[in-house]
């Protein structure tokens, strides 16, 4: 009882934080060691006002048995309505407890980005949480993340995802998905599934359509992200 | 009370709450051997509604990677070594699971029971 009270005030505290666009990957804790993958993600936003279009390319190496790196290339369409390369971003996943060995499952994921064109960085520390109920799981990220740079303020965010999933078959399972920020708390659909090719080559891919809740006004992201592992 | 402070308190309480029940419970432990790329035995009975620790040994010179979407759980177990998985609380049934290498011969079932193993 005390674990889903806890988890309950997690949830509604970080409701009222964190800030600007938040929709991207819920973040699991699993690693498997000696894991290469390749990562394509994209999320478009369409607001009254604009549509902003972002992606990004990873490789990613499972060097240890926990602990999994990973490297971006990030594109974002402008102001201008160009798509250009904008920023590189490293990335470690750390898998600190045993999957199903207590109560829940931990990890930990680490960013740092830099942009290309401008000393501005961004570095996030994410704690991830995921606990097996049946069939399904419930996924938790929580972000704190620090902004600085040649051209933006230095501050700091809190940024929060959540993911309800039935694991209804490997090639299909959906779930519902919660984003939350300073000005955006945006709830929706999901959809995950893994297709197996021969041995560790898989094609794992998700998808997720996040309306925005707490201002009126349009605000929709889709986003979807697809990965080749090998 | 800020928001961030009740963040870490909640996240604390979480992670604590989530860490300790589980460390003080003796949990079953269950053992299967991969030889020539087939898991023996290859139907292994665990019990229902209580949380147990399986032991995979590899004395294949090869890895091979446990891989049971049933189960929620992959694994790698390099050659002549031996990896842990942590299975259940699990309601009584049958469960597949495969070897990913040699997906032909290395498969098997663990069978959820509520009749002591």
């Amino acid at each position: 009882m005390l674990k889903w009270s806890s988890i309950i005030l997690l949830v509604i505290s970080c409701q009222s934080l964190a800030d600007g666009m938040v929709v991207d990957k819920v973040y699991h804790p699993y690693v498997t060691v000696n894991e290469r993958e390749f990562e394509w993600r994209f999320m478009s936003s369409q607001t009254d006002q604009s549509n902003v279009l972002a992606q990004r390319f990873g490789y990613g190496h499972s060097f240890y048995e926990n602990v999994a790196f990973e490297v971006y290339l990030v594109g974002e369409r402008d102001e201008t309505g160009d798509f250009q390369l904008s920023a590189y971003e490293f990335e470690t996943r750390w898998m600190i407890t045993e999957q199903g060995k207590y109560w829940a499952d931990w990890g930990a994921v680490f960013e740092i980005e830099k942009q290309k064109s401008v000393n501005n960085y961004e570095a996030s520390v994410g704690v991830i949480f995921e606990k097996e109920i049946g069939i399904t799981s419930l996924t938790m990220n929580l972000f704190a993340i620090r902004e600085w740079g040649q051209t933006i303020e230095s501050e700091w965010e809190t940024e929060f995802r959540l993911q309800y999933r039935y694991r209804y078959i490997p090639e299909l399972q959906p779930s519902i998905e919660l984003y939350s920020g300073e000005d955006f708390v945006g709830i929706g659909p999901g959809f995950m599934g893994v297709y197996r090719i021969e041995g560790q080559k898989q094609i794992k891919w998700e998808a997720g359509f996040i309306t925005e809740v707490a201002n009126s006004g349009k605000n929709h992201t889709l986003r979807f992200a697809i990965e080749y592992e090998f | 009370m800020q928001w961030t402070t009740r963040i870490v308190i909640a996240a604390s309480i979480t992670l604590a709450s989530g860490l300790m029940p589980v460390i003080a419970e003796e949990t079953k432990v269950f053992a299967l051997v991969l030889k020539n790329h087939t898991f023996m035995p290859a139907t292994l009975t665990i019990p229902a509604n209580e949380k147990v620790k399986i032991i995979i040994e590899n004395k294949d010179d090869t890895a091979e990677e446990f891989d049971s979407f049933d189960l929620n759980r992959e694994r790698v177990i390099f050659a002549g070594k031996s990896a842990t998985i942590y299975v259940g609380p699990l309601p009584p049934g049958t469960y597949e699971y495969f070897g990913e290498y040699h997906p032909n011969s290395a498969r098997g079932q663990v069978i959820v029971s509520e009749e002591r193993p």
